[in-house]
């Protein structure tokens, strides 16, 4: 089995108003996909519909197989999709480490974590998590008080330790400085392979650093889809992209 | 008074203020167990025991409102039941149930207020009587004071916390339901006493050996049981399920996403915070010797947010100190009449001023005063300031 995410034909109805818009696509295992398009193209609410914030009206999602269409979040990141969110998500009166160790623990129930310890194997993934994503001087500093860039990281790093399967990351650069970005990419890279990867992002010096496949949206449906250099010249992308002044 | 009032919170560390909590816990339990060797007064030692039953309601408080981020005005729904459980079975167990010419056990007031005739037995003497049955046995009505108070939490939490209800509308919803089962209660007069409350109490008897509420050994069975409850309320918090209640409190969102089902702890904590305050009902009674559906006003529910707020809500221990610190001072306080009304005042002043300026209260100043200590100590600078621990 090598689709790891398949959607198809998802929709959203709010009203009238359809934000994603019969979407399909499929993402191999280990692949690392890139989101592009316009504001208000439907990306974040698309990857809502995976995750299972918001409840499609029609299409379906699979992982790995499984129907994972419109079940409750939890059981969705069960299942192994993971997220990170456009604004920095973390438990902000927990501390670094804390963070990563609630994000490791295997088992979800609350009677199964009745117990001081955390399992050998939890703890062993914390402490790669840690050096993977340069967190050690922090470990003791509450999540609330990093920097913007340490908090997208200790976000990155809960997912890795989570174990997830798929990971989406919805703009994961936003609002972070020229070496920040360049971290994350480098994280990012590090990721390749062994995690499959959904990314939604504007940065386009960015996207060349990381891309692979591209899938360009637009007014909630699949413009294009295919390699940088294909997507880069496509009339139908430019001309989606005029009105927000291009690929920039 | 929302759940939401910022905070830094405490989240672990250092080495020093790890070893500074269980000093902190060790001194507490061993004043709270030492206590009858200094006070000889069995009249404040009765007083104290009620006080250290408050300090369970502020652990229960704690563990609701700082550590699920569950604010609880109703909590004294649960003390109440809880009270009023064991006070059944206590009230069964008085001389005046069994002195009205019935061999059987018969609460008084069912017999003043019988129709002429009627059967003098639990079994009929009105509607309702055949509810006290079972609570000839002691054992059975202090189970029910734990018991009830968990089963009536856990349903309403679960409506509560699967619908994602949360912040001030949970607060309200307690509220709401406190103040409905206090009417019912002073309405189901002939099962209750209704407004009275059940007073009039036998005492605990455990192995033929009477507990009177003014003898040291009363006195013992509160302070240990409150060692046990502070000590389990510890245990739980600091085992993964507490971490990720924590967790669940700060972003329910991304607990979600990590694949926990939040209601689920939502629902564990506030049931076990109402069995605490059950516990709690039933030490009182065997203390005070009544239960009284003003346990169930909604002043003393919030009496009881306050005494955690002062004390410190994201903090066990320092929401029990908090509870027992004040009431202590009250009693002492209103032993004069002037005094007395003032005190509203100045309690209401100190928790406006706690919510505003000290949102981890006294166990707050304690860790910010340690901490400051330890960065001298070492003479590192301030940024990286470790908040305290728990
Ligand atoms: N719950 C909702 N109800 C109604 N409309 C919604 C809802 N959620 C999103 N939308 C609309 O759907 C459209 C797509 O929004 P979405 O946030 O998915 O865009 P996006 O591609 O992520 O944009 P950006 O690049 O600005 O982040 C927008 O017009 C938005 O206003
Ligand atoms: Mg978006």
């Amino acid at each position: 089995m090598n689709e790891a995410l398949t959607i198809d034909g998802l929709t959203v109805d709010f009203g009238g108003f359809k934000a994603v818009d019969g979407f399909t696509t499929v993402v191999q295992k280990g692949e690392l996909r890139v989101i592009l398009g316009p504001n208000g193209a439907g990306k974040t609410t698309l990857m809502d519909l995976v995750s299972g914030k918001t409840a499609s009206t029609q299409g379906s999602v699979h992982l790995f197989g499984e129907n994972i269409t419109n079940r409750p979040e939890h059981i969705i990141a069960r299942h192994g999709i993971g997220r990170k969110f456009q604004i920095p998500s973390v438990f902000r009166d927990l501390t670094v480490r804390q963070n990563l160790e609630v994000a490791a623990s295997g088992e979800p129930g609350v009677f199964r974590n009745l117990r001081l310890h955390m399992v050998a194997e939890d703890r062993a993934r914390v402490e790669d998590v840690i050096a993977m994503t340069r967190l050690e001087p922090v470990l003791d500093t509450v999540a609330g008080e990093l920097s913007h860039g340490q908090m997208q990281w200790l976000e990155l790093g809960m997912l890795i330790t989570q174990q997830a399967k798929v990971i989406l990351l919805d703009e994961p650069t936003a609002g972070m400085t020229h070496a920040e970005t360049f971290r994350t990419a480098e994280i990012i890279n590090e990721m390749k392979g062994s995690h499959t990867i959904l990314v939604v992002e504007h940065d386009m010096a960015f996207v060349r650093k990381i891309a692979e496949r591209i899938t360009v949206m637009h007014m909630g449906k699949l413009l294009a889809e295919g390699p940088m250099e294909k997507i880069e010249t496509d009339p139908k992308v430019r001309e989606a992209y005029l009105g927000s002044g291009g690929i920039h | 008074m929302s759940s939401e009032t910022s905070s830094t919170l405490p989240s672990s560390t250092s080495r020093l203020q790890r070893h500074a909590d269980w000093a902190v816990y060790a001194l507490f339990i061993v004043m709270v167990l030492g206590a009858p060797l200094v006070i000889d007064d069995v009249f404040w030692l009765n007083r104290i025991a009620k006080y250290l039953v408050f300090g369970m309601l502020g652990i229960a408080i704690a563990l609701s409102w700082g550590y699920a981020g569950i604010l609880n005005l109703g909590q004294g729904l649960f003390f109440g039941l809880g009270a009023y459980m064991t006070a059944m079975s206590l009230k069964l167990m008085s001389a005046t149930s069994l002195q009205q010419g019935s061999d059987k056990p018969v609460p008084d007031f069912m017999l003043w207020n019988a129709e002429p005739g009627a059967v003098t037995d639990l079994c009929c003497i009105n509607k309702g009587s055949f509810l006290w049955i079972p609570f000839q046995s002691q054992w059975f009505g202090m189970a029910m004071s734990i018991v009830i108070p968990l089963i009536v939490a856990f349903v309403l939490s679960s409506s509560i916390f699967r619908l994602r209800v949360s912040g001030v509308y949970v607060a309200i919803i307690t509220l709401a339901l406190v103040l409905l089962v206090r009417l019912l209660l002073i309405d189901a007069q002939p099962i209750t006493n209704g407004f009275n409350g059940l007073t009039d109490l036998g005492w605990l008897t455990i192995g033929g050996f009477e507990f009177d509420p003014y003898m040291v050994e009363t006195y013992y069975v509160v302070a240990v049981s409150l060692t046990v409850v502070l000590l389990l309320g510890r245990w739980l918090v600091s085992t993964r399920a507490g971490l990720i209640l924590q967790s669940t409190r700060d972003d329910p969102t991304r607990a979600r996403y990590l694949g926990y089902d939040v209601a689920a702890y939502q629902i564990f904590f506030f049931t076990i915070s109402a069995g605490i305050a059950g516990f709690a009902g039933l030490l009182y009674v065997v203390a005070a010797e009544f239960a009284s559906p003003s346990f169930m006003d909604i002043g003393f529910s919030i009496s009881m947010v306050v005494w955690a707020a002062v004390g410190g809500r994201n903090s066990l221990l320092g929401a029990c100190i908090g509870a027992i610190l004040i009431n202590t001072v009250e009693a002492t306080v209103s032993e004069t009449e002037i005094f007395k009304e003032a005190w509203k005042l100045i309690i209401g002043g100190i928790f406006v001023l706690v919510v505003l300026y000290l949102p981890n209260g006294l166990a707050g100043i304690a860790r910010d005063l340690l901490g400051r200590f330890e960065r001298r100590r070492k003479g590192t600078p301030a940024e990286t300031a470790p908040k305290a621990a728990e």
